[in-house]
């Protein structure tokens, strides 16, 4: 009994300690040469130099920025300036925040997509006016005011943002 | 990609005269005697809008919206919000989730924006979304679609001797292949400034202005050979042509630029099925797709049998 009851306990902890693992890190490439910042700002110190080509592991990110973990040291990096590596596996692995935004949401369907057809040129030539489903189109519209009092309540507000090329 | 769509779209409107479209005035668009980039001077919003609906109407004759009417009231909801951010809030904004695998997103005159499944679920959060629906919306914002054809000298040129054979010839002579292969040139710049757009969009509507950068990334990172993309890659810079212009023009402005919100986004309803494969399942008011398809195909005609080429009609854009 007792020692069934501890066999339940090593079982748990084992299970524990895999569900603890982190997910498979996000693998980059660097796209062109680019320093690493000790901070997420263009005017931070710079940590070192890397080269085109090299890589690492994303551990986070934050705006344009994503936190790194390199050979040559660990920072920030212009997000801009990276590339990510196509993930191997067919699913999320739980959103960890290095994930959540920079990989895939989806599960199961990278495989199941493949051999699929989609939404080629072919079938918009062949396609002709669909009255029934403009008038479902037309029904999910939303007002300017609904729209509004829908992103208040979900938190946002208004900002006043020029557009780039524009002087801030 | 718009100005594709909206170069054909044209075209259709005033070929094939449909009904939805029939408030166009289509004497004043194509007034014989005035050439291509003069008439689109004289196209107003009323005539976007109506030419934007039949874009759109077709579009929903090739991938139906999704069954998911709290999903597409969602996306109105966002859509409308990031709208209404911009010079032209009062469009009638039209926002919708179609069911198709592909990952792309399309964008008509007037104010009219549909994104695929396959694009929705690969999306994150609802600054992603916002993101796209910004870079959409911008192309409608910036009439992308009309600056294209202003500035198409060939194109006009090529209407004017046109018109020596009537409208059709018009018609065709502006989603000729000649006439498109210009257009996609302006088509490139054309992306590259809907994505500075979606950005500040996303940002001025309370979202992480980095929504978009996020699902460029993801596309950067599927392969050129991956099936839900095809459409896209075909008519797109490739998404890391797209960061790179992106980042040049971004940087000078990371400093200021709000943080933002990343709100969770809506999933699709569990009830719905995964996206259909490839054919749509014809509904009332479409033409069943599989019937006569070989020999419209090979007589290179749709719609009213008018010798136009559709395939430029609705790229995808996200995209555009």
């Amino acid at each position: 009994m007792n020692r069934a009851f501890h066999r339940i306990l090593q079982v748990l902890a084992a299970a524990a300690l895999l569900a603890t693992l982190p997910a498979a890190a996000q693998q980059f490439a660097l796209e062109r040469d680019s320093p690493l910042y000790a901070e997420p700002r263009l005017d931070s110190t710079q940590v070192t130099q890397l080269k085109q080509g090299a890589g690492g592991e994303v551990v986070g990110k934050q705006g344009a920025w994503i936190n790194v973990k390199t050979t040559a040291g660990s920072g920030w990096l212009f997000s801009f300036n990276v590339r990510f590596q196509a993930r191997g596996d067919t699913g999320d692995t739980g959103g960890s925040a290095e994930s959540r935004g920079l990989g895939s949401r989806e599960r199961v369907r990278i495989t199941s997509t493949i051999g699929i057809r989609g939404l080629e040129e072919e079938d918009l030539k062949q396609a002709s006016f669909n009255a029934a489903q403009m008038k479902l189109l037309d029904g999910y519209v939303a007002t300017k005011e609904a729209a509004e009092e829908r992103a208040r309540g979900a938190g946002l507000a208004s900002e006043k943002v020029e557009y780039l090329g524009t002087k801030p | 990609m718009i100005c594709n769509a909206w170069i054909a779209a044209v075209a259709l409107v005033a070929v094939v005269g449909h009904a939805g479209a029939a408030s166009i005035d289509i004497g004043r668009i194509f007034d014989i005697g005035r050439d291509v980039a003069d008439a689109t001077k004289g196209m107003d919003e009323k005539d976007e809008i109506a030419v934007g609906r039949e874009v759109t109407g077709r579009l929903l004759g090739a991938a139906v919206l999704v069954a998911d009417p709290e999903l597409q009231a969602y996306v109105n909801s966002v859509g409308r919000w990031v709208a209404s951010q911009t010079e032209r809030p009062d469009l009638p904004w039209h926002f919708g989730v179609i069911d198709s695998p592909s990952i792309n997103a399309f964008a008509a005159p007037g104010g009219y924006v549909l994104i695929t499944r396959g694009l929705y679920d690969i999306l994150d959060s609802e600054a992603q979304l916002a993101g796209v629906l910004g870079h959409e919306i911008g192309h409608i914002v910036q009439r992308h679609h009309i600056t294209v054809m202003q500035k198409s000298a060939a194109l006009s040129a090529g209407a004017r001797i046109a018109q020596r054979d009537g409208r059709s010839a018009i018609v065709n002579q502006l989603i000729g292949t000649g006439a498109e292969v210009f257009a996609r040139g302006l088509d490139k710049s054309a992306e590259f400034e809907a994505d500075r757009v979606g950005v500040v969009l996303a940002a001025r509507a309370g979202y992480n202005p980095y929504g978009l950068v996020e699902v460029l990334h993801k596309l950067a990172a599927r392969t050129g050979d991956d099936a839900s993309l095809a459409l896209l890659f075909k008519t797109h810079p490739h998404p890391g042509e797209r960061l790179n212009q992106l980042g040049d023009a971004v940087t000078p402005r990371v400093p200021t630029l709000p943080t933002g919100k990343e709100p969770a986004i809506r999933q699709v309803s569990a009830d719905v099925p995964p996206p259909a494969a490839s054919r749509p399942v014809p509904t009332a008011g479409t033409r069943a797709l599989q019937e006569d398809s070989a020999t419209a195909r090979s007589s290179g005609k749709s719609g009213g049998g008018i010798g136009i080429d559709p395939a430029g009609v609705l790229r995808g854009i996200f995209g555009r």
